[in-house]
């Protein structure tokens, strides 16, 4: 393959409020581009388009995320000793302490609870009929994870507020992520509290830790942050989804009878509102030595930018990726990630958004968009703050 | 098309047997079963098996031929 000397620039801020809220023609102009565009105002290279997001996902030898998947050195230090910013051995080693937490068989044993809780969230949600689905939304995670992870009564009403600014945190250095440092630490203070005080509920995954650390499996430094591993990733990216998928099917009710009249299609309606909307943006790799991608030379040490939003809009890769179709095959969307580090919990978050759905058709048979929604800002999750609907009860 | 499964990365997410049914199945413990191990996939099983390799999300299986 010919190596391009040239790589195209792009100077607009990604992560410039007005670029938050309104993503995807910046995504449009940079997959334009090219497969790998310098991003001049973060000095990395961002990848736009599926193939390549695919292929750093899946070559973690050459793409590592040790030297942190955030866009600043703080974060970047924080985030040391994280599952999420390890390589090798020692992330095979931490992922496989709690995976087994997540499991298909562990899932089935939850499968019951989180059903039930979330017609009770439905129920409880037609039954005010006005509602602000992001807080319908919220309602399922908060109920499952905190338990899962066994985060103490006392604390968790902070938890949503420092998920956020953990994510946030791992942005550019501009003055969202400066706020949201303090939150960020102030979960990991609040977590290392919990392991020095042993208050996580017996039989949690946040108890598997401290018996792996009692048992010399893990250092006790890695209890802490691995709880943040499991907590911090699981909130606010299943309540993106959910969110998503509520405003998706309000926006399209065409696709909402289509599901209404086969609730088969549940499972490929959650990977399509995950392609179309994905909650995560993007995170970053380092190249662990010179190499190339797409043609285009990257010397060791430089930063590429694995941007799942665009890569899952690329019509490249995609027929009409701007129109949300739930019959449409999506099972290899990046929403989650792939590879080594793909999501963890994404048969949690599967079940979750599933059930969610599961209630709604039941006893929804309209739902309305009554009010202007917002996009929340946040560096690295896409996901609505507030969004006025109207459940119209079947 | 011979497609390699690494058993050790798999964590039983499914979506390999929803893509393929034909293909790969999962039991009652979310262990994978490979129904072509050591031969070549029939033809009219190529595109879905390929479709489920896609979709793997640990990336644990490979189309080596």
């Amino acid at each position: 393959m010919p190596v391009r000397t040239e790589i195209p620039v792009y100077h607009p801020d990604l992560y410039a409020a007005s670029a938050i809220r309104d993503t995807y023609p910046h995504y449009a102009a940079l997959r334009d581009l090219g497969p790998v565009v310098r991003l001049s105002k973060h000095k990395v290279y961002a990848l736009p388009r599926y193939a390549e997001c695919k292929q750093v996902l899946l070559d973690d030898d050459t793409f590592v995320s040790s030297g942190g998947v955030g866009l600043n050195p703080v974060a970047n230090r924080v985030g040391q000793g994280t599952t999420l910013c390890s390589d090798g051995e020692e992330h095979a080693r931490r992922r496989s302490l709690l995976a087994h937490r997540l499991t298909p068989r562990a899932l089935r044993a939850m499968k019951d609870t989180v059903e039930q809780q979330a017609a009770a969230v439905v129920e409880a949600a037609v039954a005010r009929r006005t509602v602000d689905a992001v807080e319908v939304a919220t309602a399922l995670p908060m109920s499952v994870v905190p338990d899962l992870v066994g985060w103490p009564q006392q604390g968790r009403e902070h938890l949503l507020r420092w998920a956020g600014a953990a994510f946030d945190a791992l942005g550019p250095f501009n003055r969202q992520a400066v706020r949201a440092l303090p939150a960020s630490l102030g979960m990991l203070r609040y977590a290392r509290g919990v392991v020095r005080d042993r208050s996580v509920l017996d039989g949690s995954m946040g108890d598997d830790l401290l018996r792996a650390s009692e048992e010399g499996r893990i250092m006790p430094a890695e209890c802490a942050t691995m709880m943040l591993d499991y907590l911090a990733p699981s909130l606010d990216t299943t309540i993106s989804a959910i969110s998503s998928a509520l405003h998706l099917f309000a926006t399209h009710p065409e696709q909402w009878r289509l599901l209404k009249a086969d609730p088969g299609l549940v499972p490929k309606a959650v990977n399509e509102v995950v392609r179309y909307e994905s909650p995560i943006r993007a995170f970053g790799r380092i190249a662990a030595r010179d190499t190339e991608l797409a043609g285009v030379p990257l010397a060791e040490g430089s930063r590429v930018l694995v941007l799942y939003g665009s890569a899952n809009r690329d019509p490249l890769e995609w027929d009409d990726p701007d129109t949300f179709d739930i019959r449409r095959d999506a099972a290899r969307q990046l929403g989650f990630g792939q590879g080594t580090h793909g999501c963890a919990g994404q048969g949690l978050a599967r079940m979750e958004t599933s059930a969610i759905l599961h209630a709604l058709l039941e006893r929804v048979d309209r739902i309305e968009v009554t009010g202007t929604p917002e996009w929340a800002l946040n560096n690295i999750i896409h996901c609505l703050e507030r969004l006025p609907l109207e459940l119209i009860p079947a | 098309m011979k497609i390699s499964v690494d058993h050790p990365r798999c964590e039983g997410h499914g979506l390999c047997a929803d893509q393929a049914p034909d293909v790969f199945s999962l039991d009652d413990e979310a262990e994978l079963t490979y129904h072509f191990e050591g031969t070549d996939v029939p033809d009219e099983h190529r595109p879905a098996a390929r479709a489920a390799v896609n979709a793997c999300p640990v990336a644990a299986l490979r189309v080596l031929s």
